[in-house]
């Protein structure tokens, strides 16, 4: 089946030239080319090859993780795989940055419209800790990483953010890349009947690609995204009043955030938990659990822990650590995220990791480019394979509810 | 006044991946060039179906060319001149042995330029 998913236009998007949007369509096809092509061989150049060696000189089979990556960074077929990855994430934020930087004045005027026109709140404090974690390194390796701003009401690496991201997915996510939100809310339509937020909080929502679903699927509810990145959270206002919804955005971090104790009913993330770091994720399950009201519901969808995965499978998905400036993958994996819920005020028998399976067969229903009812079939009837982007089926989410008012009195 | 410009690299030291010194560049480099070859592909599709959306099916005028002895001539000297630009170094090798030049010899022209 032929990827010919596009990305849903919106007027925060630069408009590519031919060549440009060319260039970007490239490195979304040498990505699934790996995934499709390269990735496979790992399994029997690991078989025949490097697992054979690596007993050859320790006298023993490899066990974990480490062992294997010891074997296979040393077999040229994985240098070829991993530098080939490597290279097709620089290629897809240097081909995106391109458009980004011939209409970046525009971009930043008009950013600036849109959010002028919206009654939508935007809060960006004058003064504002970034946490090293997200600093430290440019994560996924986008140049600037989330936070640089190259001049006064930058959204550059908003823009970049919005676009580098379709073509790592692949469009996967849907032409708005708001597949995991869409997931999310479509799984507590389903699964919390009668369960109607007044209040939604999106932790570490960047350009709030999943954070918008809440506000077409509940519109009723106060919707807030927040994250640490000022030039993030200001194309989100932007982007989302382009799109006609009306979604508030804040600089905050969800470690500590400056809303009020119960505020909230329904607090979200979508791959924020392993953008953090050991002693940020206990915090942000801390927050969580102060800012919502009983009976709201905290929903975190993020990776899997590895101990549901065989070694090889830690492996493969391990590279990312390594070669994608994504410190914390690996480490955010080995921790016990039940525990640190119940640790945060929830209780244990209310927390538990679920399925909330993928969206993406409405995407066809929505008639956007690329996405016929069979390409979409195609990605939502996928088994898990390790290494490739996007789970078979659904997103891991780790969902805890915290106790009504006369419970928590019991208790 | 000078306008705002994108950041251009990613902080955070890149790893490497072969063992050979310089094959991690030039392998990025190869697949830059691939890019922009799948990039001269798509454009010559656009050309021809814009063309055809015009009226003229410029993809069937290009099936049924036939190349005449100047075309020929045109085609085969450009792709002479582009495999000569192509193996520039290998054409750089052969004069060096031709001339008898070395690292050693090089050295020995700085060190003698100086006193000279």
């Amino acid at each position: 089946m032929l990827n010919t998913f596009q990305q849903g236009p919106h007027p925060m998007l630069p408009r590519a030239t031919h060549d440009e949007a060319s260039r970007q369509e490239f490195t979304k096809s040498f990505k699934g080319f790996i995934q499709s092509s390269l990735l496979p061989g790992l399994t029997p150049v690991y078989n025949a090859r490097v697992s054979k060696l690596f007993e050859r000189e320790h006298d023993r089979a490899p066990v974990d993780r480490r062992d294997i990556r010891s074997g296979m960074v040393r077999d040229l077929y994985f240098q070829h795989y991993a530098s080939a990855n490597r290279i097709a994430q620089e290629l897809l934020w240097e081909a995106t940055n391109l458009s980004v930087d011939r209409e970046l004045p525009d971009l930043i005027a008009k950013a600036k419209a849109f959010s002028s026109a919206t009654p939508a709140e935007l809060n960006i404090p004058d003064e504002f800790d970034v946490p090293r974690y997200v600093t430290a390194l440019d994560i996924h390796c986008m140049p600037g990483g989330y936070t640089t701003e190259v001049t006064r009401d930058d959204v550059s690496t908003g823009i970049l953010y919005d676009r580098g991201v379709y073509l790592y997915a692949m469009g996967y996510m849907g032409p708005l890349n708001d597949d995991m939100g869409r997931s999310v809310c479509n799984y507590i339509k389903r699964n919390l009947k009668g369960f109607s937020p007044r209040r939604i909080l999106d932790m570490g929502c960047t350009v709030g690609h999943a954070t918008l679903p809440y506000k077409e699927l509940f519109p009723d509810a106060e919707v807030w995204g927040i994250d640490v990145a000022a030039p993030q959270v200001r194309y989100a206002h932007a982007r989302a009043a382009g799109l006609g919804l009306e979604v508030n955005f804040a600089q905050m971090n969800a470690e500590e955030t400056r809303f009020p104790d119960e505020h909230f009913d329904l607090i979200v993330s979508h791959i924020l938990l392993h953008e953090t770091s050991g002693k940020a994720m206990p915090r942000v399950f801390k927050e969580s659990n102060r800012l919502l009201a009983p009976g709201g519901y905290m929903i975190h969808a993020d990776l899997p822990p590895f101990d549901l995965m065989d070694p090889f499978t830690q492996f493969i998905l391990d590279n990312e650590t390594w070669y994608n400036n994504e410190p914390f993958w690996g480490a955010m994996r080995d921790m016990d995220q039940v525990e640190l819920a119940e640790r945060a005020g929830f209780v244990r028998a209310d927390v538990k990791f679920d399925t909330a399976p993928m969206a993406v067969m409405e995407f066809a229903a929505q008639a956007a480019g690329g996405y016929s009812e069979e390409a979409a079939t195609a990605v939502a009837e996928r088994e898990f394979t390790a290494g490739e982007y996007a789970p078979g089926g659904g997103w891991g989410v780790l969902i805890a509810k915290k106790p009504a008012a006369a419970q928590a009195l019991a208790a | 006044m000078s306008r705002p410009h994108v950041v251009k690299d990613a902080k955070g030291k890149r790893p490497q991946f072969y063992d050979a010194p310089g094959l991690d560049q030039a392998m990025s480099m190869i697949m830059v060039l691939a890019n922009e070859v799948s990039v001269l592909h798509d454009r010559l599709d656009a050309a021809e179906r814009v063309a055809k959306a015009g009226g003229l099916d410029l993809a069937s005028g290009i099936e049924t060319l036939t190349l005449d002895q100047d075309a020929l001539e045109t085609r085969e000297a450009w792709r002479q001149d582009f495999l000569e630009r192509l193996f520039y170094l290998a054409r750089k090798d052969a004069s060096e042995a031709a001339r008898s030049e070395s690292e050693a010899g090089y050295r020995e022209t700085i060190a003698e330029i100086a006193q000279f």
